[in-house]
């Protein structure tokens, strides 16, 4: 008995120990849980991604956008033809007269109250008037939603506020997949009851029978395996978070969080995204029958993916509008009506600009500190040209394909990078970072770093012109060099065709990038005096002091070719690279805004001699091909590069609106066989005949006067004693030899009637 | 009342501020034109490049009805004290007309109200260069470049830009 006893009592010890050791066990996990839960969704809830924008459109009489572009652009910014004043977001058009019912929209300088104009627009804008028929001299049309970064994490995201969410969707969602949300506690015991029932009979986990904080915490923390520890630890999280969170932030926090769909390589969570995915506009102007369409994908994203099985996601949809209507959430009539239409996906591709996104990122964390970016809710507006970035991206897919087809190589594909800005204000306004646009990774416009080969060559001679020793007719020696390298080796430059120009002028030897003539002209300058111009122009490291400098051993990023280039295209000024004009905080106040920069960097005089030289790359040079697809008479300037043995093809060159650098080249650095013209200038040209484009046309700076020499011989003449005459820009005085007879210098001194009389009777 | 003392001594700015640009007179009305600057030659017009060109005429930088539209505004925002607003309204108007002298001597006399002289230095230097062939244009350039040096403390590079002849040119009337 009494060993029974003890040995009873003995059992029983161990048994409280064994529960209370399970009990403390269980709480630890608990309450570890619990601190998880808490500490994750915290950070969700209050880390609210910033809303990227691009640049506003502004229109105004002369404005260069045709009736056609307008109504693209408005149909990208999601507004639809109908009756305007039927409300916000609706546009109506008769040829080229436009009314518009403007929507509400932030401003980085102010808020914009909905508002009705009309515009009339043929190949450009020719009037824009209130609706009372007054002149409205400037409008803005809305800023374009871009995408949206965790500033710190960089993760893409339309995050909705408990304000943001349509209340046919808060409770649509609650109807379909969670019918007792505002009664539980987190889990629904009836329904896992129900869940278990349906399992059992079938043997293994089929249904859920998850509420929407499961799912929540489901897409927060746990793999997708369906095992009962994972479901236990799921709902033991659940009732935490219940726990603490009021039922609101919760529904908010899952419309957030909830997963929709897949974009390539990006997962499209929360509705706010999905609306924008799917539909591109705004969640809060969807109607009942793409609402519904959202609600019913959450049950399946890939098997309801509308964009692929669209009968399957019509069916649920209308499944969806069914229950709605059932549950007196929309009426019958509305239902039945949604039923009957087609899904109303916009096209898919096209606005997702991850590699522009990619510079936004960079430039927030090199001008903000963390901590002020971590506030909720702020407002990113970028100087991003939606139109450029598009045409940058077609042209560059088009062009890299075509070539691929045409090459040799096959086990690799061309890649390439372009970005265009404006040079005036340093406004990054498109950035395409590879030819797949919209997958992340490897951002080629902001990280290839490559040999920019001849490129550099602008330098060389503006640090020339600097010297006031030469000027664009100064004849220079294209004949063979050697020079003995600081490790004693030898260095004999050639130029890429092999041949030996002799005596030419400057401004042809910078045309057809000359390599001999360059080297003995940066010889001649001192390689410290070119490195100093380039980094006047905007480099921001001091290139190594070799003479391979001279033919562009340096290494830069196609970014950074913009900057020094904008230099160049700016008269001189350095104009500091922006893609953030400024960043708001939630209630519209700016945090900070970046100012356009500009510095003296280089004598304006010099550069506009320079620029000139660089108008005859375009005309007479390796860089002829770049205006061919522009109007005719579009004056551009600009240079063409090639790396050694073809390895890396570039072209820089800028109008009188826009600068753009396109680089082309493989991946793992392997010679392509194109040179700057052949790869990186077609890509160019296209990308600039896509824009509106104005001549390049500095203006004459006081001490400078343009004056015709012989292109080969460097002589002063006229084009009608030469017929290969061209034009330079050279500091006013310059004596320039001349031929005898013919254009002698007493001719160009005579006034100017006189020539024009001259001219005509030669003709 | 940290933010009240900033608002205050930002509307000090705008109003000093203030003076000095109603004084030099972008808005002078002139002779309405459609054409959105006459700083870019017409089509009709030679262009620079079609050569030898002849002593640039006397040329005179006007804003267009949009241009115009905006600096009015930007004025308005600066009196208010909402620099950053002013600021991004001469942003969007340099966009359309950006090689007009007139908005970059515009934009140097806000970033002087923003006591950035550096920067409304590199504006007037800017506008120097686009002004070539325009006397007013010149002269109001010069006038902000000196102001611009003033107020780094570099009176004798000042004193030289006052003496410079387009300077001058304007003194005499």
């Amino acid at each position: 008995m009494a060993r029974s006893k003890s040995f009873l009592r003995r059992v029983l010890r161990i048994v409280a120990v064994v529960a209370i050791m399970a009990l403390l066990l269980t709480t630890a996990w608990s309450v570890y849980l619990d601190r998880v839960v808490t500490r994750e969704f915290r950070g969700r809830l209050w880390s609210v991604p910033a809303r990227v924008y691009a640049e506003p459109l502004d229109l105004y009489v002369g404005a260069p956008i045709a009736a056609d572009d307008l109504e693209e652009e408005l149909r990208r910014l999601h507004y639809r033809s109908g009756d305007p004043q039927a409300g916000p977001g609706i546009y109506r058009r008769h040829g080229g007269n436009f009314d518009l019912h403007a929507r509400r929209v932030r401003f980085v300088d102010e808020l914009r109250e909905p508002q009705l104009v009309s515009v009339h627009a043929g190949s450009a804008i020719t009037g824009l008037n209130n609706s009372d028929g007054t002149e409205l001299p400037v409008f803005r049309l809305d800023p374009m939603l871009i995408g949206s970064v965790f500033p710190i994490h960089g993760e893409d995201r339309i995050v909705l506020s408990p304000a943001d969410v349509p209340p046919l969707l808060r409770k649509g969602i609650k109807l379909i997949e969670d019918r007792r949300f505002d009664q539980h506690h987190g889990v629904d015991p009836l329904g896992v009851l129900r869940a278990l029932w349906v399992n059992v009979r079938a043997g293994r986990v089929v249904q859920g029978g998850s509420t929407l904080t499961q799912q929540l915490v489901k897409n927060y923390f746990l793999s997708d395996e369906q095992t009962f520890g994972r479901k236990a630890t799921e709902a033991v999280m659940a009732l935490r978070l219940e726990a603490r969170f009021s039922k609101e932030d919760i529904l908010v926090a899952y419309l957030n969080e909830v997963y929709l769909g897949q974009d390539g390589e990006r997962a499209v969570h929360g509705f706010g995204l999905g609306s924008e995915y799917y539909f591109a506009k705004p969640l809060d102007e969807l109607d009942a029958g793409e609402l519904a369409l959202l609600i019913g994908l959450v049950k399946g994203p890939s098997y309801y993916d509308p964009r692929k099985h669209a009968e399957r996601a019509r069916a649920r949809r209308n499944l969806v509008l069914q229950e709605l209507a059932a549950a007196q959430l929309i009426d019958a009539a509305t239902a039945k009506r949604a039923a009957a239409e087609p899904l109303g996906l916009r096209p898919p591709g096209g606005r997702y600009v991850p590699a522009y996104l990619d510079l936004v990122r960079r430039h927030l964390k090199r001008d903000y500190g963390e901590g002020d970016l971590a506030a909720a809710g702020l407002a990113v507006y970028t100087t991003l040209d939606p139109r450029a970035q598009a045409a940058a991206e077609r042209s560059l897919a088009q062009h890299l394909s075509r070539l691929d087809a045409v090459s040799r190589v096959r086990d690799a594909h061309l890649e390439g990078a372009v970005i265009v800005a404006e040079p005036n204000s340093g406004d990054v306004v498109a950035v395409v970072g590879g030819r797949e646009v919209g997958a992340e990774g490897f951002n080629r416009a902001l990280d290839a770093r490559r040999p920019i080969g001849s490129l550099v060559k602008p330098a060389v001679y503006l640090a020339a012109l600097e010297t006031g020793r030469y000027n664009a007719a100064t004849m220079l020696e294209d004949a063979p060099i050697e020079l003995k390298l600081g490790d004693g080796s030898i260095w004999a430059p050639q130029n890429f065709t092999h041949e030996v120009y002799g005596r030419v002028p400057m401004a042809r030897a910078l045309a057809e990038s000359m390599n001999l003539a360059t080297v003995r002209l940066g010889l001649d300058v001192g390689l410290s005096r070119v490195a100093d111009t380039l980094q006047r122009l905007g480099l921001e490291t001091r290139p190594t002091l070799n003479p391979s400098l001279l033919l562009g051993s340096v290494e830069m990023t196609p970014l950074e070719v913009v900057q020094v280039y904008t230099s160049l295209a700016n008269g001189g000024f350095s104009a500091r690279l922006r893609a953030v004009r400024a960043v708001l905080d939630e209630h519209g106040r700016p945090l900070k805004s970046f100012k356009v920069q500009v510095e003296a960097a280089a004598p304006p005089s010099a550069v506009y001699q320079l620029d000139r030289m660089l108008t005859l790359v375009t005309t007479r040079g390796t860089g002829r091909d770049a205006p061919t697809r522009l109007p005719p008479g579009t004056i551009v300037a600009g240079k063409t590069g090639t790396s050694s043995d073809t390895r890396d093809s570039w072209f820089a060159g800028f109008t009188g609106s826009y600068l753009a650098v396109v680089w082309v080249g493989y991946d793992d650095n392997r010679v392509t066989g194109l040179t700057g013209a052949a790869g990186a200038l077609p890509v160019w040209a296209d990308t600039l005949a896509s824009l509106r484009s104005a001549s390049f046309q500095p203006v004459l700076p006081e001490l400078i006067e343009d004056r015709w020499i012989g292109f080969n011989d460097g002589l002063e003449t006229t084009p009608a004693c030469n017929a290969d005459a061209v034009v330079v820009a050279v500091p006013k005085g310059t004596a320039l030899p001349s031929h005898t007879g013919c254009g002698s210098s007493p001719f160009s001194t005579l006034p100017d009637k006189i020539k024009a009389w001259f001219k005509t009777t030669v003709h | 009342m940290v933010q009240d003392d900033r608002s205050l001594r930002k509307l000090c700015f705008a109003l000093a501020a203030a003076i000095p640009l109603g004084a030099c007179s972008l808005l002078t009305p002139h002779p309405p034109s459609g054409q959105p600057s006459s700083n870019q030659p017409s089509p009709g017009q030679p262009s620079p490049y079609q050569p030898p060109s002849p002593p640039p005429p006397a040329r005179e930088n006007h804003l267009s009805p949009a241009t115009r539209s905006l600096v009015t505004q930007a004025r308005a925002q600066l009196t208010n004290g909402d620099l950053p607003a002013a600021s991004s309204t001469l942003d969007r108007a340099l966009r359309i007309e950006p090689n007009s002298p007139l908005l970059w001597i515009e934009l140097g006399r806000l970033r002087l109200a923003e006591r950035d002289a550096h920067q409304a230095e590199g504006c007037a230097r800017k506008a120097l260069v686009l002004a070539s062939g325009d006397r007013d244009a010149l002269a109001q350039s010069g006038r902000l470049l000196a102001d611009a040096l003033r107020a780094q403390g570099r009176n004798q590079e000042a004193r030289e830009v006052e003496s410079q002849p387009y300077m001058l040119d304007r003194q005499v009337k």
